[in-house]
């Protein structure tokens, strides 16, 4: 009986993870190919946090993120990324990063970080500023805000966000 | 020629048996290998999808008898390093991880105290009081347990406390590692304490340390809890499980004794026999103490609960009621050191790639349409058959409640109600697998209890509290959680 569960809860969760999703609605046929795409989405994340204290008693922290991002356009899941974002708090609460997500086909989007520290409600924006493969020429900007960010024994950090938005376009079209 | 063409009787099953390993072995490697080579789903990047694969075989292969949890772990972290997937920096973080550690150094502890007799004289001290049956000896190891739990955010620690009771009690009970005749007495002893160990982890919040974390993540979604509160809402299905747990585990587990009406009364002329403490026995019970005492304040004194132990063990072996000699007999440990760290890393890479938040939006996604009160059962089963992925109760409270939560609140789930169930079952469901939480760990090793043995009982046990929290659990929670 158990293996049998076990079998099956491997079974199910390859067969979801295989199932497709439900369109990658980011390549609107209809729109100029030069035309802006609005996307909206999460960004679920953990990694670590190393700090070092500074002069105003507030702690300089460098930080490095990964976890699974999930855009949408409204009609549920519509492209999926691996996002891993490395940034620095300087500790005067500014913090600046880069971003890189990865999709399936291994083709990437960059983007550059600018908010306040990594904690519980606060805002990052960011430019995306360039990508490879189907994501060439791409531009754009979106912006979050952490819901949480928690912190676990050993350092482990886990953060999430819901309410990421933004745009895109290539510059000369889709490749 | 007769001889070879003929074989004796008793090697059929043998052959049989290893026929079938044989088959299982060939079906994991080939799924394995024809799900590495699908297209990588949409959302995914290879190295996390193939790192899944990896886990899954690894799981599956160990639940179809195909390889030891050993071979299956050394196997999968190779081919991880050998195909680029993991660099060997990341690939080997496990055995550098704290936790881990504690689990070898509170093993070494719980060894002494069964060598320096204590754990003899504690195990008769126990008998001679709730000896009468083997249910009463495993209702003590509940109790202990649910009293000194608050006081341990970590619930590894608190093993190494509930660890060498438990065994002693085995030993008190005439129970052997290897005696057939004996051998379900512990089983259902050593279970007791995993069990225990994951219904007082549910009833305090403050005695797992993934339960704050939860809590922090839920006030982020307007759910306030606090220590009573959750004190409230866990009670009532929390003390029926740990009521119920012990008839079950005998029901399903059998041992071979139950009534025992005059254990209580051997056990007093034992101890009695016993004399005072020995020398060797006062050193163990001081250390021991001592790092209850030092786990205990772990939390408010900033203490690492690992060089706590790491104290104890030190202590022990300066004193020379531990030898290197003795250590060098507990081979078991570093195998267990070698898998759990091994699965620990491969399940920490598949969040860090994104494989788990990936999959829990799917699982989560895939209810819209449902109705609220499917919904909101249907994410709890779900949140619960997602541990068979998690070595880590932490861990899988960071990487999954916030999502399933979010998409609970979405279809019209009430935001507590499902805070409560979701932090319920991330202590209930430890007991899954024996990987499920370092807390099984040390009874997993215990002898008592086999690969078989541990994945069935894991989902049985988490299944019967998965019903009662989802029902029970659920009315009790709209009288006090309105």
């Amino acid at each position: 009986m158990t293996r049998a569960a076990v079998t099956c809860a491997a079974c199910a969760i390859a067969g979801l993870t295989l199932s497709p999703a439900d369109g990658l609605a980011l390549h609107a046929q209809q729109e100029p190919p030069t035309a802006w795409r609005a996307f909206d989405g999460n960004w679920s994340a953990s990694g670590s946090r190393q700090t070092i204290p500074t002069e105003s008693g507030r702690a300089a922290a460098v930080a490095h993120l990964s976890g699974a991002v999930v855009l949408s356009n409204g009609t549920g899941i519509a492209a999926g990324f691996t996002g891993e974002v490395v940034g620095f708090d300087d500790g005067t609460g500014v913090t600046t990063g880069r971003a890189v997500w990865t999709d399936s086909a291994g083709d990437r989007i960059f983007s550059a970080l600018r908010g306040g520290p990594l904690q519980t409600g606060r805002r990052i924006s960011a430019t995306i500023t360039g990508g490879t493969g189907r994501w060439t020429g791409i531009t754009g900007d979106y912006a979050f805000t952490w819901q949480y960010v928690v912190s676990a024994e050993g350092g482990e950090l886990q953060g999430r966000s819901a309410d990421l938005r933004g745009r895109l376009r290539w510059a000369e079209g889709p490749p | 020629m007769t001889t070879t063409a003929t074989p004796p009787a008793p090697a059929r099953p043998a052959a049989s048996a290893d026929r079938r390993t044989r088959v299982a072995r060939i079906a994991v490697v080939a799924a394995a290998v024809a799900l590495w080579f699908v297209p990588v789903p949409d959302g995914l990047t290879p190295p996390a999808w193939r790192l899944f694969v990896l886990f899954a075989a690894a799981i599956v292969s160990v639940v179809v008898s195909a390889f030891p949890i050993l071979t299956a772990s050394v196997l999968a972290v190779s081919a991880a390093v050998l195909t680029g997937l993991l660099p060997p920096a990341k690939a080997y973080t496990g055995f550098a991880n704290g936790t881990i550690l504690l689990i070898v150094l509170a093993f070494l502890v719980a060894r002494a105290v069964v060598l320096s007799g204590l754990g003899t004289r504690v195990g008769y001290f126990i008998v001679s009081i709730f000896g009468r049956s083997t249910l009463g000896l495993s209702y003590s190891i509940f109790l202990v347990d649910a009293v000194i739990a608050p006081a341990f955010p970590s619930n590894t620690a608190r093993s190494g406390v509930i660890y060498p009771l438990a065994f002693s009690l085995t030993e008190a009970a005439g129970a052997r590692p290897g005696d057939e005749g004996s051998r379900r007495i512990g089983t259902f002893l050593m279970f007791s304490g995993i069990a225990s160990l994951s219904l007082s982890s549910a009833l305090w919040l403050t005695a797992m340390a993934g339960n704050p974390l939860g809590a922090e993540i839920a006030r982020t979604f307007g759910v306030d809890i606090g220590f009573t509160r959750w004190l409230l809402a866990a009670s009532l299905p929390t003390i029926l499980a740990m009521a119920a747990m012990p008839p079950l585990l005998a029901w399903l587990i059998r041992p071979e004794r139950t009534a025992t009406p005059d254990a209580p009364g051997v056990a007093r002329r034992a101890l009695d026999g016993l004399g005072p403490l020995t020398r060797r026995e006062r050193i163990v019970l001081a250390v021991f103490v001592g790092m209850v005492g030092l786990w205990a304040v772990a939390a408010t004194f900033a203490l690492d609960s690992t060089a706590v132990a790491f104290l104890g063990l030190g202590v022990m072996l300066a004193s020379g009621v531990l030898t290197l000699g003795d250590i060098a007999k507990e081979g078991d440990v570093l195998a267990t050191f070698i898998w759990f760290a091994v699965l620990y890393t491969l399940s920490t890479q598949l969040n860090e790639l994104g494989f788990m938040g990936f999959l829990g939006q799917r699982m989560a996604g895939s209810l819209a349409g449902f109705p609220v009160l499917a919904a909101g059962a249907a994410l709890v089963v779900a949140y619960v058959l997602l541990h068979y992925m998690f070595v880590s109760q932490t861990a899988h409270t960071l990487a999954l409640f916030g999502v399933f939560l979010e998409v609970g609140i979405k279809l019209g789930v009430p935001a507590a109600p499902l805070a409560f169930q979701l932090l319920f079952a991330t202590n209930y469901f430890a007991a899954i697998t024996p990987q499920g939480s370092s807390a099984n760990l040390l009874f997993a090793e215990s002898g008592f209890l086999s690969q078989r043995d541990l994945y069935r009982l894991g989902a049985l046990l988490t299944a019967f509290c998965l019903v009662l929290y989802l029902t029970v659990g659920t009315l009790w929670l709209r009288v006090v959680v309105p």
